[in-house]
């Protein structure tokens, strides 16, 4: 029940009226995000990280959380209504969605949408709210090699999510650390690999690094190809489901909160993963297979259910173990370290108002994304027709600004630009960055483990495997190795894979 | 030896093979330490090790098996995309905000031929107003806005 003491706590401090500004704007700026094509909530919040300096730790949070479930509802709306996914984890919601759009049911296809996305939502922090507890208790009794052990496991079970190669990806990892080594060692104060670089003293920027690897990289994929998007012409009438609909919606939305909610707390997990999971499981329960890709109900409930959820829940492992679980979470972790606050299972003890407020957050949000978004869904429509070749100079320009301001730092802009195309590299040679920027966040807290966990055992690596909980983390991430390796499994998630694109 | 089968896992692990010895050279003067306790030098050089074994691998990789086709590259849209966050770069500190966010457009704007005159000069100067009004005089932040203005 302390959960709930707390959790009213934390609506103090969300329902402060500068904090439900910032909730608001959150959304509404992610949904605009997320109904554009060709910007992923990925490089949006990457984008917008900057803004969020100057508000106070809580504050910028919850305006953050608030893009990010805020996108991958706008990924809904272009996805029902254009056929587009605005992102990731909207791309079956095209399946049904847009099938009821072309049915003239834009209308109850949005509104089933937004309900899923509230009742995911809803459940999904309660969730949160009576699992972090726990959790982090007992993440404080980890040693130093148990932290290790952990981060290895979070590692390389970001691996298994990842797209193609397994060695690729490993090397994205190992590159990622080595770039998180740069700057003045903490234990000795020497500098490393800083280049006689006044500017990389503190080490590289994440900002810079987050925003050239997934933003300008994008930008520059997306400009090659010449492509213009044509709105569908649907008048939206009748928002409310009908009664049936209510009906079969119910059931598969319960079913997608639930697949998200377990998805989004594995390392590695997050929304994508929910939501496909979500409509297959629906597909094979049904007892009318074949009305899915024909504008069923439940293809749109239960994904949509399940992406928000996972989305929500992949907070867990962030706020409880210091763990980012994806690249998102590397994100919201290089947030919280930017605001002096190290994730990890301290956070809820030592800083409540950010974990309960952020918490408290969620739930307000979701409810002002229904309430705001649905009658505004027509302003949504409209900038789908601002052309991408006006509109992408501007976020050139704010990635600049944005990136210039943190530090004031030229350097800064410079190394935005040199990782920007090592972005378009790597995407180029079907590599994906995300695990890079996870490695990174991660970097600096594995090695400084690592040399604690040495120290302590004075030199013998034994310690990761005598300690029973270093050992069975450790045999956990082995098992991870092994099961993308194996062929079967290799063969169905390459399948998984192929689907998603 | 007959053909690369796939070009892209090749580049990859080119790429890395030449960072981690870059990585290496770096970490030359850092001290590794024991393992007991380790040195600033460690850490680095054990990664750097990991990599060059991954990117020797991910090369082998490349010339075993088959994998998706390469994509060709666009110059144009690299050059001019990288182009203006380096012209923003080179002129914020010393020509100020205004020159700096409408070139960083303008030279945004080459990156696609199809993209007319008028319309990147008038993305151009709204964007420097808007950047102006939002971040230095909403927000505050330091920034020079004209060649002659302060920082502060």
């Amino acid at each position: 029940m302390d959960s709930f003491v707390s959790l009213y706590h934390g609506f103090t401090i969300a329902l402060l009226p500068a904090n439900i500004l910032y909730c608001l704007s959150g959304t509404l700026v992610g949904t605009l995000i997320g109904v554009l094509p060709g910007i992923g909530p990925l490089s949006a919040i990457a984008i917008l990280l900057p803004i969020t300096f100057y508000l106070e730790p809580a504050s910028a949070l919850i305006m953050l959380a608030g893009i990010y479930y805020g996108a991958q509802y706008g990924g809904s709306t272009s996805a029902i209504l254009l056929n587009l996914p605005g992102e990731n984890s909207s791309v079956v919601t095209c399946l049904d969605g847009h099938q009821m759009a072309r049915q003239g049911r834009a209308g109850p296809a949005l509104a089933v949408a937004a309900l899923a996305s509230l009742c995911a939502g809803v459940v999904a922090t309660l969730v949160i709210a009576l699992f972090a507890p726990p959790i982090s208790k007992l993440a404080l009794m980890f040693g130093p090699a148990e932290y290790f052990s952990l981060m290895v496991l979070g590692l390389i079970a970001a691996i298994v999510l990842a797209h193609g190669s397994v060695l690729k990806a490993l090397g994205m990892i190992i590159l990622g650390l080595l770039l998180g080594c740069v700057g003045t060692d903490v234990e000795s104060g020497s500098l490393r690999m800083a280049l006689g670089f006044p500017g990389l003293f503190d080490g590289i920027g994440f900002v810079p690094l987050a925003m050239g690897l997934f933003g300008v990289g994008e930008i520059i994929r997306n400009i090659e190809s010449d492509h213009h998007q044509t709105v569908m012409q649907t008048r939206i009438r009748d928002l409310w489901p009908s009664r049936e609909d209510f009906r079969r919606f119910w059931p598969a939305a319960g079913r997608g909160t639930l697949v998200g909610c377990i998805l989004g707390i594995l390392p590695g997990g997050g929304a994508t993963l929910g939501s496909f999971a979500a409509y297959t499981i629906e597909k094979k329960i049904s007892r009318t297979p074949e009305r899915f890709g024909k504008g069923a109900v439940e293809g749109v409930a239960a994904p949509e259910a399940a992406n928000n959820a996972g989305a929500q829940t992949s907070f867990i492992p962030l706020l409880t173990l210091g763990i980012p679980s994806n690249a998102m979470m590397a994100l919201m972790a290089g947030a919280l370290l930017i605001h002096g606050i190290q994730p990890g299972p301290r956070v809820i003890t030592s800083n409540p108002d950010i974990f309960w407020g952020l918490i408290a957050s969620m739930l307000l949000g979701n409810a002002l994304l229904v309430v705001i978004n649905l009658p505004l869904v027509g302003i949504w429509v409209q900038l789908l027709r601002v052309p991408y070749h006006l509109f992408y100079p501007m976020i050139l320009v704010f990635c600049c600004i944005g990136v210039y301001t943190v530090n004031s730092s030229v350097l800064d802009v410079m190394l935005l630009m040199v990782f920007g195309f090592l972005g378009y590299m790597l995407s180029k040679w079907r590599c994906e960055p995300a695990p890079l920027l996870l490695a990174f966040v991660l970097g600096p807290l594995m090695e400084e483990n690592l040399r604690r966990a040495m120290q302590v055992s004075y030199g013998d690596p034994a310690i990761f495997v005598t300690r029973p909980i270093s050992a069975g983390l450790l045999v956990a991430a082995l098992g991870c190795l092994i099961l993308v390796l194996l062929p079967a499994f290799r063969r169905t998630r390459e399948v998984a894979f192929q689907e998603e694109s | 030896m007959s053909r690369i089968r796939n070009l892209n896992d090749v580049m990859v692990g080119v790429l890395l093979i030449a960072l981690s010895i870059f990585a290496l050279i770096l970490a030359r003067p850092l001290n590794p330490g024991t393992v007991d306790a380790m040195g600033p030098g460690f850490f680095p050089r054990l990664l750097a090790a990991i990599e060059m074994v991954l990117g020797i691998a991910i090369v082998a990789q490349g010339l075993l098996t088959e994998g998706e086709p390469f994509e060709a590259w666009y110059p144009r849209q690299i050059l001019f995309v990288l182009g203006s966050i380096a012209f923003f770069a080179l002129t914020i500190d010393r020509f100020g905000a205004v020159i700096a966010v409408a070139g960083t457009v303008l030279v945004s704007c080459l990156a696609r031929r199809q993209t007319r005159f008028i319309e990147a000069v008038l993305v151009a100067a709204g964007m420097a107003v808007f950047v102006v009004l939002v971040f230095r005089v909403g927000l505050g932040l330091p920034m020079r806005v004209w060649p002659w203005g302060h920082i502060y």
